[in-house]
């Protein structure tokens, strides 16, 4: 069995949406629950995440953007930037509490305390831009994660597995001309799903040319062409991009019962491709493996794959 | 048309050199330059198809070596090879008649003249298939949603009005025949992730959303 990080704080709750809305603390709640009574907490190795450090959040999003987030929430607005995107008065602080889990499973890992790390964390982050805030992510946790593993751990090259159905624009942006982190994102084809980009001409810019990987899905695509993908296009780049650690931007809104998109793939798929990306860091960054949570809105088949992914992880 | 046109365009006279425009076209790159006479009246159109197509068959002859070529093409003027019959657009013609023009014509670009036979701008299909991505709202940050609707007045309004009530704003709105009689699809861009809602409150006033595995089937 591996030690796998199991990052969460009950503070994660406190971001709570002013109107109906499918990213709810309910989501963790249910995750956490199930977790526990299938007793796989208990087998994880619990570390609770810090407010992270300014230089750290910095080296992703801008001190204007901060300021902006902050006086929002603190005006009490309901939303940032986008009408989806909703905020209350702790959504800053929860937002950097959330890139601070996602720090916490990078630190873990780096140090070796643990071999692998799931966080637990909300607001999710693949959508959010160096300035902006959108598809109901504040702070990109992922790529603050990848950051800070560069600029204090001596990492070199960070592979970022995106998996969540929609396209993280967020986090291609942020990379598009760095070659040191590679972004791999499979998702719903951008003609029909939010947010319209991630086409598989999109390879990365300038340096950054061909550390940009999309991998559009039809609607109605599911473990098939899912394991196809992984087999196919993820392995070949991963042999040649050789990345030291995996971060995976884990969302779980591909599933066939998920409302907010139109793939198939089922519990078996998740199961398939945590294997795989287990299997490709085994191979070449020594089995680094962060994991971090985006979407996933329905909570039975949220709940269920997240159980698959963390058995997986754990490689019991 | 005056919006879309390109204002600065690159012309030579009838008697500038075949090597001359070609060199302009390399150094804007543009694969073809409208013609103009002394007072900017347009006499011709020439492309590099066109300049291409006339050094071809002296490349066949033994012996034409790239510094014969370079001397054929100094020494012919434009207006050996040019295209007489210029297919043009005006400055009151609409992007529309652009569209219609370049594809019966079978047009890449059309030089847009004013009333005194002046060029004034061009338009190629470039310019109008930017037009079209702008239309589709391609690139903007948005879900999409395709609607089947009965084909009486008021169903878009309708449809229009759920959306505003989430508050979400429609960056891009297409409506076109359906393959069923008697129906129209309205094809929505609308700035959210969020569309579970807005879905189910389409259904729930009685319209098909249409299922986005269906347009991949053959
Ligand atoms: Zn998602």
């Amino acid at each position: 069995m591996k030690r796998v990080a199991w990052i969460y704080h009950p503070d994660y709750l406190l971001h709570t949406p002013p109107f109906e809305h499918p990213e709810s603390p309910e989501r963790l709640v249910a995750i956490n629950d199930h977790l526990g009574k299938a007793g796989l907490i208990e087998r994880m190795v619990p570390v609770t995440p810090e407010y992270p450090e300014d230089a750290d959040i910095l080296s992703v999003h801008d001190r204007e953007y901060l300021n902006r987030l902050e006086t929002a929430c603190r005006r009490g607005d309901l939303t940032l930037d986008s009408e989806d995107t909703y905020i209350n008065r702790h959504s800053y602080n929860i937002a950097l509490l959330s890139a601070g889990g996602a720090i916490a499973g990078a630190k873990a890992v780096a140090e070796g305390t643990v071999d692998r790390a799931f966080c637990a964390v909300r607001p999710p982050g693949h959508h959010a831009g160096r300035s902006v805030g959108m598809g109901f992510c504040l702070l990109n946790n992922a790529a603050i994660a990848a950051r800070y593993l560069q600029a204090r751990h001596g990492v070199g090259k960070v592979l970022i597995v995106d998996w969540d159905v929609h396209h993280g624009n967020g986090t291609q942006n942020i990379f598009l001309e760095d070659p040191t982190v590679f972004y791999f994102s499979i998702h719903e084809h951008p003609t029909f799903l939010y947010p319209g980009t991630g086409r598989r001409w999109e390879i990365g810019k300038g340096k950054g040319e061909g550390t940009t990987l999309n991998t559009p899905m039809a609607p109605g695509a599911g473990d098939a062409e899912y394991r196809t993908t992984f087999e196919q296009t993820l392995e070949p780049a991963v042999e040649r991009f050789r990345p030291e650690v995996i971060l995976v931007s884990a969302g779980f809104d591909a599933h066939r019962d998920d409302p907010l998109a139109d793939l198939q793939v089922t519990d078996e798929g998740f199961r398939f491709m945590t294997r795989h990306v287990v299997g490709l860091a085994d191979r070449f960054c020594g089995g680094k493996i962060v994991s971090i949570l985006e979407g996933g809105y329905e909570t039975s088949s949220l709940t269920s794959c997240i159980e698959i992914h963390v058995r997986e992880l754990l490689d019991e | 048309m005056a919006r879309r046109m390109k204002k600065n365009i690159v012309t030579v006279t009838p008697s500038a050199s075949l090597f001359e425009a070609h060199a302009r076209m390399r150094e804007h790159t543009v694969r073809q330059i409208p013609v103009v006479s002394g007072d900017g009246v347009l006499v011709g159109i020439v492309s590099d198809r066109d300049i291409r197509a006339a050094v071809l068959p002296a490349g066949l002859v033994p012996g034409f070596t790239a510094e014969a070529a370079e001397k054929f093409m100094k020494s012919t003027p434009v207006e050996r090879v040019m295209t007489r019959k210029v297919v043009t657009a005006t400055l009151t013609d609409t992007l529309e008649d652009a569209i219609v023009l370049l594809h019966d014509f079978r047009m890449n670009a059309l030089p847009v003249v004013d009333a005194a036979g002046k060029v004034v701008g061009i338009i190629t299909r470039t310019d109008v298939l930017e037009a079209f991505i702008d239309a589709l709202g391609v690139g903007e940050v948005s879900s999409r949603l395709e609607v089947v609707v009965p084909d009486r007045p008021g169903t878009l309004a309708q449809l229009a009005a759920i959306i505003g009530s989430f508050h979400v704003n429609i960056t891009s709105v297409l409506s076109t025949r359906h393959v069923e009689a008697g129906k129209r699809a309205n094809f929505f861009r609308v700035a959210t992730l969020n569309i579970g809602p807005i879905r189910k409150a389409i259904e729930e006033a009685g319209f098909k959303i249409l299922d986005p595995s269906q347009f991949l089937l053959p």
